[in-house]
């Protein structure tokens, strides 16, 4: 005999985030976003990682407080909330990763916080184990209330989340990016239970980039890039490709092209890679770069496309799969292998993958190469030295007060032409260019985008990794399109455009 | 340059103070020199040295300059390892006992059989090597934090100190070592600081001029990208400690010949550990690791000497010696701006990029 806990909610109140805007670091994460969540509605929001959607409903949820904006629930405005606070107010953040107590029992994680307590004021386990069962049964989660957290799985755990959630009677509950790390059929189970809340009256919040999961649960959609409301709407009203557009889609205007499309299927084959594996972030992956030819390897962020360019130069272990350098198996790769072969990987995290931030120009712009610039033994020739980094920072137009500048005094744009005369020196075959141009001012964009098509003329094989579509249309003789962690097409010549393009990076097919 | 000749410069126009502090570093060469820690530690021992002979005309004698020089050398030797190690962002906490076991090593067989010196050197630097690599082992192989790792070989080459001397001491070492430790090439120049010398020197060639060296800085400064710039992190770090072992046996013979005798404590009585460390610091090398280098630490090892010998002039009790080098690190620090709280704790042993799944 078990009574129902929550009976079925009242109707959640509305909640409203007016005009929110957080930065962090001086970095704007979120400007000027406002979004409604409505009882009896999942409210999507939609966007590539990196638009701002789990800092919004981590706002929201009071785990962040916003730099300028307002929250108000059922017209009471929210101020200086904390996520226990927001939770006595009914609003619930279920984590990207589940943040359960894995060494506590189940209905011990369910009501912390809320403990239930008997006479004498002692914890009331009976009571509660009762109450649990009830929430669990509510989520469809089939668990011995007496089992740790962590020997559920990562699905059981979400929904246990959720169940406490409930427990907390939350009548708003925030997922964000619930099915990641699910496989479909543990999706289609949440799915479900979020439908029943959702004809509950309660009002749900949903994280998701993927296409087809937005257009299956919404209601409302809201769509987030670079940390601003892009498109927000009822679901009925928009169709996949205005999705496409919004989440994707920057400057749909084309760029013009610096230089033709190159046919390079004549050429040499430089790099080949074939069938890598290294699960889940990315399985059976092929493709090739030929001499001369500039490749763009397109997906989302989160997509694997950082992962398999790592794997490539030797950063991450695989299960299995190739890497041919002209032909030649790179059998043990590692950065200095890899260097050696004629590969070179501009990082994507320059800051910290990159740079050596106390160090000067001089030294920066060597680091590749120091190997080969001994004399005699182990000895260095500093002569040598200076005049391999004055040669190759003018190459690639490096601005700096001297080559004794300290590295982090430079621009972000100057750092990029740093980190470029560095793999200039190791005299590439390949060169892999990940986000060549993030966090570096516009002008400085173009010329670095200049500067690799003048480098692909000379023969190098280049591979480019952008999440600015327009950038490869622009760019790119070849493109391979990557979503969740899998090449799903690969465009070649003028059919490398931002529609086509923006249709497979989002799981679709292009036109 | 293979496939790539010189493509044209792009051209945008040069934005005003893009460059930023570098430029503004540039100015009047001698304030620039002034902000060097060398420079400061040189004006900073001439001046404790005026002010203490002001007060105490015989504090300049050459004999008492000669005990200050030669009184350091044992700590810069043991500070120039470790500088090597905090420049590879670790730190090394054993080289007390190192110290030690280098110092008993050598001085029972000095002591009993007559050990010649050259023998004496062979053995300290193989000892060195051995408990070093022990540490690097554990730091560089096994991936443990630095400070932990350090921690517990300090206590386990410690306990084999005690073990060794077997409740002897050493106290009568034959005239070749205490020559060595004590007697002066020039006035006011003792051998030792001839030794001391010959050993930054040697130290700073390395780190300034060959691709170990030099890896060691990009290691220290941002070990992922040094690793994917393809420096071999593992085996530098590896190198590191040994280096430092090494240094820290040599320390041990610098120690008995100096001092002339050598017991179950020696090296953690002197506090070596910390004095290293404090010179270290005391000299401009970095917590963070990636700057600093052996001259600052070498004078900040003659220049706590001078400051223990300025503290005895002035009848400052014994006592107190502790207290003035925990003051002195801490002003050492404070002035370094680039070491926050923070970024102190968030000293981590180096991993290999993004092994097994996020």
């Amino acid at each position: 005999m078990q009574r129902p806990p929550a009976a079925v909610a009242p109707g959640a109140r509305r909640y409203e985030a007016i005009g929110v805007s957080k930065s962090f670091d001086g970095a704007n994460v979120l400007t000027d976003v406002s979004v409604t969540f409505e009882a009896g509605q999942v409210h999507t929001l939609a966007g590539e990682n990196g638009a701002g959607k789990s800092t919004l409903l981590k706002i929201m949820a009071g785990v962040y407080q916003p730099d300028a904006g307002e929250l108000h629930l059922g017209g009471e405005r929210l101020a200086g909330l904390s996520p226990r606070s927001a939770q006595r107010r009914g609003i619930y953040l279920v984590p990207q990763e589940p943040a359960l107590m894995g060494s506590l029992s189940v209905t011990e994680n369910l009501f912390l916080g809320i403990l239930r307590r008997g006479r004498m004021r002692t914890v009331d386990w009976a009571a509660m184990r009762r109450e649990a069962s009830a929430y669990l049964a509510r989520v469809g989660l089939t668990v011995d209330p007496d089992a740790r957290a962590e020997e559920l799985s990562i699905a059981q755990q979400q929904l246990l989340e959720c169940a406490r959630a409930l427990a907390h009677r939350c009548t708003t509950i925030f997922f964000d990016e619930p099915t990641s790390p699910l496989t479909a059929h543990e999706a289609a189970t949440l799915f479900s239970v979020m439908r029943s809340l959702r004809t509950d009256r309660y009002s749900l919040g949903f994280i998701s980039h993927r296409l087809d999961e937005v257009l299956q649960m919404s209601d409302r959609v809201t769509v987030l890039r670079d940390g601003r409301s892009v498109l927000s709407g009822d679901r009925s009203a928009l169709d996949r490709a205005s999705l496409v557009t919004a989440m994707v889609g920057r400057e749909l205007t084309t760029r013009s092209r610096a230089r033709p499309h190159l046919d390079a299927s004549g050429a040499r084959e430089v790099l080949a890679v074939n069938g890598l594996t290294a699960r889940p972030q990315f399985e059976e992956v092929s493709f090739s770069v030929r001499e001369g030819e500039i490749v763009g390897l397109a997906g989302l962020v989160g997509s694997g496309r950082t992962e398999i360019a790592e794997a490539v130069f030797g950063l991450r272990p695989v299960e299995r799969g190739t890497v041919r350098l002209a032909g030649e198996l790179l059998a043990h790769r590692n950065p200095r292998a890899c260097i050696d072969a004629g590969l070179v990987y501009l990082p994507e995290d320059r800051g910290r993958h990159g740079i050596f931030a106390d160090v000067d120009v001089e030294r920066n712009v060597t680091a590749g190469v120091i190997p080969r610039l001994q004399r005699w033994g182990p000895l260095l020739r500093p002569s040598a030295e200076r005049s391999m980094a004055e040669q190759a920072t003018a190459q690639t137009a490096v601005r700096m007060a001297s080559l004794g500048t300290l590295m982090r005094s430079l621009s972000g744009g100057n750092q990029q032409r740093a980190m470029l005369a560095r793999w200039l020196l190791a005299g590439p075959r390949v060169a892999i260019f990940d986000e060549p141009t993030r966090g570096v001012d516009v002008g400085a964009k173009d010329d670095i985008y200049r500067l690799i098509g003048e480098l692909a003329g000379q023969g190098l094989a280049c591979l480019l990794i952008s999440s600015e579509l327009s950038e490869l249309v622009a760019t790119c003789d070849r493109a391979v399109a990557v979503y969740e962690g899998h090449v799903v097409g690969e465009l070649q010549g003028a059919d490398v455009t931002d529609a086509n393009l923006g249709a497979l990076v989002v799981g679709g097919t292009p036109r | 340059m293979t496939a790539l000749s010189a493509p044209s410069a792009p051209s945008a126009p040069l934005r005003a103070g893009e460059t930023g502090s570098g430029a503004k570093r540039s100015g009047p060469v001698l304030l620039g020199m002034l902000r060097r820690r060398e420079l400061q530690l040189v004006l900073a021992i001439l001046a404790l040295g005026a002010l203490s002979s002001a007060l105490h005309p015989s504090f300049l004698a050459s004999g008492n300059v000669s005990f200050i020089l030669a009184d350091s050398v044992s700590t810069m030797v043991v500070a120039v390892g470790q500088t090597i190690v905090v420049l590879g962002r670790g730190i090394d906490l054993s080289v007390s006992p190192v110290l030690g076991i280098a110092a008993i090593g050598v001085g029972f067989p000095a002591q009993d059989h007559n050990l010649s010196i050259f023998l004496a050197l062979l053995i300290v630097l193989v000892i060195g090597m051995a408990l070093g690599a022990g540490n690097g082992f554990l730091v560089a192989v096994v991936g443990i934090p630095p400070i932990i790792a350090t921690l517990a070989t300090l206590t386990i080459y410690g306990g084999l100190q005690f073990i060794f001397t077997g409740g002897q001491e050493v106290v009568n070492i034959p005239n070749a070592y205490g020559n060595l430790g004590n007697a002066n090439m020039l006035p006011g120049v003792p051998w030792l600081i001839v030794v001391g010398a010959a050993v930054v020197a040697v130290v700073w060639f390395w780190l300034r001029r060959t691709v170990t060296g030099r890896s060691i800085y990009a290691v220290g400064n941002n070990a992922d990208a040094a690793f994917r710039a393809g420096a071999p992190v593992r085996r530098i770090l590896f190198l590191t400690y040994v280096v430092s072992g090494l240094l820290a046996g040599l320390g041990g013979l610098i120690y008995l010949c100096h001092v002339g005798s050598a017991d179950a404590t020696t090296g953690s009585d002197t506090n070596v550990n910390l004095m290293s460390i404090a010179a270290a610091l005391i000299g401009g090398t970095t917590l963070l690791g990636g700057r600093g280098g052996p001259v600052g630490s070498a004078l900040g090892a003659v220049f706590l000497s001078e400051a223990l010998q300025a503290m005895i002039a002035s009848r400052v009790p014994p006592i107190w010696e502790p207290a003035g080098v925990g003051a002195l690190i801490v002003i050492a620090v404070i002035t370094d701006r680039g070491a926050t709280p923070a970024r102190l704790l968030a000293r981590r042993p180096f991993r290999e990029p993004s092994h097994g799944p996020q």
